[in-house]
């Protein structure tokens, strides 16, 4: 079961799946912002707009309701601002510059990593913290100051007390310092989508245990 | 695989910087052109990757004065826009083909021993 919405874009109505809906809204805002300081900024983004509404429609056919599949596909075939945005359009000079200050703004957090762990995954949060390709480096750090003076230990102990987890993949997202624009947004779903199926399959399992057991 | 790679990206430069001839030639040719039949052509013709391409280049030549639109009714849904060329449109049409034209040339001169050899080839 699924929620869903009914929108009017570019003049048309349609009937939307809530997750679907989220991912439309945030190309779009994406979208918006990229050319909102560009001349015939209004008119770009309701071209766009009509243009997204008249591909659901050649998708959808005789279908009702628009799906995840159906934003990824037309997304996939207007593009994202940066694979058009290379058009130079006006004053493309200054709103570039204000992007990369927004970036360093929200920027790049401390997490510690689950993903890439050999203790608690504090070396491999540091080493995505500093842009280090791989967190051997930060762990041979470590081993350095444990041997040398006995410092690594507890400092790393500290570390593992202090450091929140990167839990979701908006949280591994802002470990790695990437922001999360629609680039990134496909890849942040599928992230969670395999998170979720995991923990699908975990609770399935457990069921299957827990039935098995009743029959016997 | 390197080379296919710079292949293509230098092939989508020199697209790109054809893509505004090629708009505004369809545009002339429909006399009043809407945009997603614009696209349609230009995907046949392999000259864009992406369709959202089209539309901050429609805005900025419509602001440079060179494309106008008109309103107008379509029985599938809202008001559809149709851009025409204005004067100036027209007359910057004209000079970026004679321009092209030229470089068709200077691009066959530069290259005429590399064609004459693959000819040779075959």
């Amino acid at each position: 079961m699924n929620k869903v919405l009914n929108i009017n874009l570019g003049g048309m109505p349609f009937t939307i799946d809530e997750d679907a809906y989220d991912h439309l809204r945030t190309y779009l805002k994406t979208i918006h912002k990229h050319f909102s300081s560009s001349e015939g900024y209004e008119e770009i983004t309701a071209d766009i707009e009509a243009r997204m509404a008249e591909l659901f429609q050649e998708k959808l056919g005789n279908r009702p309701i628009v799906t995840l599949a159906d934003v990824k596909h037309v997304i996939a075939i207007m593009g994202t601002p940066e694979d058009f945005g290379a058009e130079s359009i006006g004053e493309d000079a200054p709103k570039s510059d204000s992007g990369k200050r927004w970036e360093f703004k929200t920027g790049k957090r401390l997490f510690r990593n689950p993903d890439d762990s050999v203790v608690g995954g504090v070396c491999s949060g540091i080493a995505a913290y500093f842009g280090i390709q791989d967190p051997v480096w930060v762990r041979l750090a470590f081993i350095l100051l444990t041997v040398s003076g006995g410092f690594g230990i507890p400092l790393y102990l500290i570390l593992w007390a202090v450091l929140p987890e990167a839990k979701t993949a908006s949280d591994r997202l802002a470990m790695r310092g990437e922001p999360a624009n629609v680039s990134n947004i496909g890849r942040i779903i599928e992230e969670e989508l395999s998170y979720m199926s995991k923990k699908m399959g975990e609770l399935g399992e457990e069921l299957k245990a827990e039935f098995s057991k009743k029959k016997k | 695989m390197k080379v296919q790679e710079l292949i293509d990206n230098t092939g989508q430069q020199m697209r790109k910087g054809i893509l505004e001839l090629c708009i505004l030639a369809i545009i002339s040719d429909e006399k009043e052109a809407y945009p997603s039949d614009i696209i349609k052509r230009l995907e046949a013709a392999e000259m864009i990757v992406v369709q959202g391409t089209l539309y901050p280049l429609l805005a900025r030549l419509k602001s440079a004065g060179l494309l106008d639109y008109t309103w107008k009714e379509s029985d599938a849904g809202p008001p559809r826009k149709y851009y025409s060329l204005t004067k100036d449109g027209e007359e910057f049409l004209n000079g970026l083909m004679s321009n092209w034209q030229k470089l068709v040339e200077a691009v066959n001169q530069s290259t005429r021993s590399l064609t004459a050899n693959n000819k040779e080839v075959k």
